[in-house]
């Protein structure tokens, strides 16, 4: 359990789209991303979980991770050449929290 | 980790530090062990991306880096059962993936 929760908060950074591999079309928008620092801990496992695992897993790490908690749409416009011009949507991070990691990625 | 000098509630990176477990097994008596594990706060990220699944994930957890195998003998065991119990000492802790093969990893 979390002793305390450190602030997580959006940190901005700035990404570039570029319609196809010679850049016909770009634009450059500012998109928030969730960084932060939550509790995780490991120690010897219980009896249960070393049976379960043919005594292979004598860790047992228990973890939380910041994660996206609400994503938000915004529309970027791409500049083509002069005059003409596109839209797309892309997500950017509303709110973060700590929560499950991604087990399979992390 | 010194509990008197840190400030747990702010501490940020992954660090050795105490722990008690009841080692059982069936056949023996309990036995409460003080050991070193890993506790901490590491960095994790996520952000969004283009393509699906349209997030970007960094989750490092603390977990052990080097680990030293400590056998004690369990108390009041019946006449067949072995008496000897294995656990992992945290010699060093980091922030890293947490290892399947090693590890059972718990998200909660």
């Amino acid at each position: 359990k979390e002793e305390t929760e450190l602030p997580l908060l959006p940190t901005a950074f700035d990404v570039t789209i570029k319609s196809d591999h010679r850049g016909t079309c770009r634009g450059t928008h500012v998109v928030q991303a969730c960084v932060g620092y939550c509790e995780s801990s490991a120690f010897p496992s219980k009896y249960s979980v070393l049976l379960a695992s043919s005594f292979k897993h004598n860790v047992t790490s228990v973890s939380q991770c910041c994660t996206i908690s609400k994503m938000q749409k915004i529309k970027v416009r791409l500049h083509c050449g002069a005059i003409h011009r596109e839209e797309i949507e892309i997500f950017t991070a509303k709110s973060c929290q700590c929560d499950m990691c991604r087990l399979s990625r992390y | 980790l010194e509990a008197s000098t840190i400030n747990l509630h702010t501490f940020i990176g992954c660090a050795v530090r105490e722990f008690t477990f009841l080692a059982r097994k069936p056949g023996c008596k309990g036995m409460r062990i003080t050991t070193d594990a890993c506790w901490g706060r590491c960095e994790t990220w996520e952000k969004p991306v283009l393509d699906p699944p349209y997030v970007n994930a960094h989750h490092r957890v603390c977990t052990y880096n080097e680990t030293k195998l400590v056998t004690v003998k369990l108390p009041n065991c019946a006449a067949d059962v072995d008496p000897s119990y294995t656990y992992p000492m945290a010699i060093r802790c980091d922030c890293g993936v947490c290892a399947t093969a090693t590890t059972e990893c718990e998200t909660v």
